[in-house]
């Protein structure tokens, strides 16, 4: 089509759009709200899922020593652990450490350790952190291996369970912003199909004097791009410039909270609801092709 | 130019409006398409451009098989031809000039060439000065010369007028009927499917009687005549 034609669809689905405004603006707002959602979430998970890594990489793992094990060879492991890779720190804890530190842990009612008497029936142990969370369960078989070393445990169950509602969440947040999404594609298309039927006579009338069939189209299907466009690029602009607040307040109050950086994140996500604010509005033109058809 | 050969048209819900229609058309000819209502004039003209597709038989305009063609060959086949209905069918929010140049924009004529045309067609129906009104503002005679104005604008080989003075009141009905016999002069050939026997009788042209989907007479330089039963 030459330029003018594309100017002259433009402008007629212009008039489908201010002819309607009240349905226009519910149309944006819809998209708008239910990709924002869908943004949110995205962002939300992706942090949850940055937290989730810190703390799996924070969880120590703990080799104990059989009784019988001489200093010598715990510090002599010691000095071995710290020499290989994934292993951010490693630190020998004897079982007096282990006791005070469990009395500790009880607090008030540390007494109560108090019925054990000079008997320690703690281990001693090595404490080992990852690099990272991928490291963590080859280096708990690793450990495993070590001569002395009777027991190796470190809290895979917090961190699985952590994961499993974080997965929990995901999927409900994944679900409402499908349904969102849906809501706002029925909208769309709607919006269309009155436009459609408001311009019966135009439609019918451009058929006898001969417009193409695309012709026909292109007004409908710019009118559900502009709408989907806009709508999602409210949710992009709110997703990207929110979370940038978001983050830099966060920086600022709550320091250790590991949150991920907005400026690769945000911007992919704001991306992201823009092409799918554009897809919305091909496929709520789409699905009112047949009652265009109908004209 | 037109021909129909043993055309039928039964429509989806049984009713047969059409049955064995023979029809030869020539370039350049005039001609009255009269009879009763439901006796199948307008699904005669429906066929030509396409509105409608044959049940039976060959419909063909200018050369193609307009009940085989194509979909995406339907429009080139309707900008050769020119219709005009008893309602006008006009954009109410869009000028005079607005409504004719519309049958053009679709067209991708250039912009200076559909000013020139619409010039020459608002001249030809008389609305010159009447160009910048809507059509609430215009008589129905009025409104009835932009609809024809916007069916003559491609400049088609065929014009299909199906009772376009049906709304008219006999004045306005008679400077209708002194346009279509002016661009038919022209060299467009014309179709007009009419009640209006005083103008066929005046007009002598040719004219075709239908009845009951079909053809009763076909005479040149006739009358509407008193065996037309209204």
């Amino acid at each position: 089509m030459k330029l003018r034609t594309w100017a002259f669809c433009l402008s007629e689905a212009n008039q489908n759009l201010l002819r309607n405004p009240v349905l226009a603006i519910a149309s944006v707002t819809t998209t708008a709200v239910s990709l924002l959602v869908l943004g949110v979430f995205l962002l939300l998970s992706a942090n949850v899922n940055q937290i989730a890594n810190t703390i799996e990489s924070q969880v120590a793992v703990r080799a104990f020593f059989s009784q019988s094990t001489t200093p010598a060879q715990e510090s002599a492991a010691l000095v071995e652990v710290r020499g290989w890779p994934g292993v951010r720190s490693a630190k020998l804890v004897t079982r007096a450490q282990a006791l005070s530190q469990l009395k500790q842990e009880f607090g008030n009612q540390g007494s109560v350790l108090n019925s054990l008497g000079s008997a320690n029936p703690l281990e001693d142990s090595l404490s080992v952190t990852a690099s990272a969370p991928k490291d963590v369960s080859p280096l708990a078989k690793r450990l495993n291996g070590l001569t002395g070393v009777v027991q190796v445990s470190y809290q895979s169950q917090v961190v699985s369970r952590l994961f499993n509602l974080i997965d929990g969440v995901r999927v409900v947040g994944l679900g409402l912003g499908i349904l969102l999404v849906l809501g706002a594609l029925l909208v769309i298309n709607n919006a269309i199909r009155l436009g459609i039927i408001a311009r019966r006579r135009e439609i019918s009338i451009m058929r006898l004097v001969g417009a193409t069939e695309s012709l026909v189209h292109w007004p409908f299907i710019l009118e559900g791009l502009i709408l989907g466009l806009i709508g999602s690029l409210v949710a992009a602009g709110v997703s990207w410039w929110g979370y940038g607040a978001v983050y830099s307040s966060a920086a600022r109050s709550l320091p250790f909270l590991p949150l991920v950086s907005p400026t690769p994140i945000a911007r992919d996500i704001a991306g992201i609801l823009v092409v799918l604010g554009v897809v919305l509005g091909a496929v709520g033109f789409r699905l009112s092709l047949r009652r265009l058809a109908r004209v | 130019m037109i021909s129909l050969r043993n055309v039928s048209k039964v429509y989806p819900n049984g009713v047969a409006a059409l049955r064995g229609v023979e029809l030869e058309v020539s370039k350049g000819e005039f001609v009255f398409l009269v009879g009763p209502s439901g006796a199948g004039k307008s699904t005669l003209l429906r066929l030509l451009f396409r509105e409608e597709v044959p049940t039976s038989g060959v419909v063909q305009v200018n050369g193609h098989d307009v009940g085989r063609m194509r979909r995406r060959q339907i429009p080139f086949l309707r900008r050769q031809i020119g219709v005009v209905f008893q309602d006008y069918r006009l954009l109410p929010q869009r000028t005079v000039v607005e409504n004719i140049a519309f049958a053009l924009r679709v067209t991708e004529i250039h912009p200076r060439e559909i000013k020139r045309r619409v010039g020459q067609v608002l001249e030809l129906v008389g609305l010159t000065d009447r160009s910048g009104a809507v059509p609430s503002q215009l008589s129905g005679g009025e409104q009835q010369r932009v609809a024809l104005a916007r069916a003559m604008v491609g400049h088609p080989l065929v014009l299909l007028a199906d009772e376009p003075t049906g709304n008219l009141d006999p004045q306005n009905a008679q400077e209708m009927m002194r346009i279509l016999l002016e661009i038919n002069r022209l060299g467009t050939t014309v179709i007009m499917a009419t009640h209006a026997a005083q103008l066929v009788d005046r007009a002598r042209q040719r004219v075709v009687a239908m009845e009951d989907g079909q053809i009763r007479r076909d005479e040149l330089a006739a009358s509407y005549s008193e065996e037309v039963v209204r």
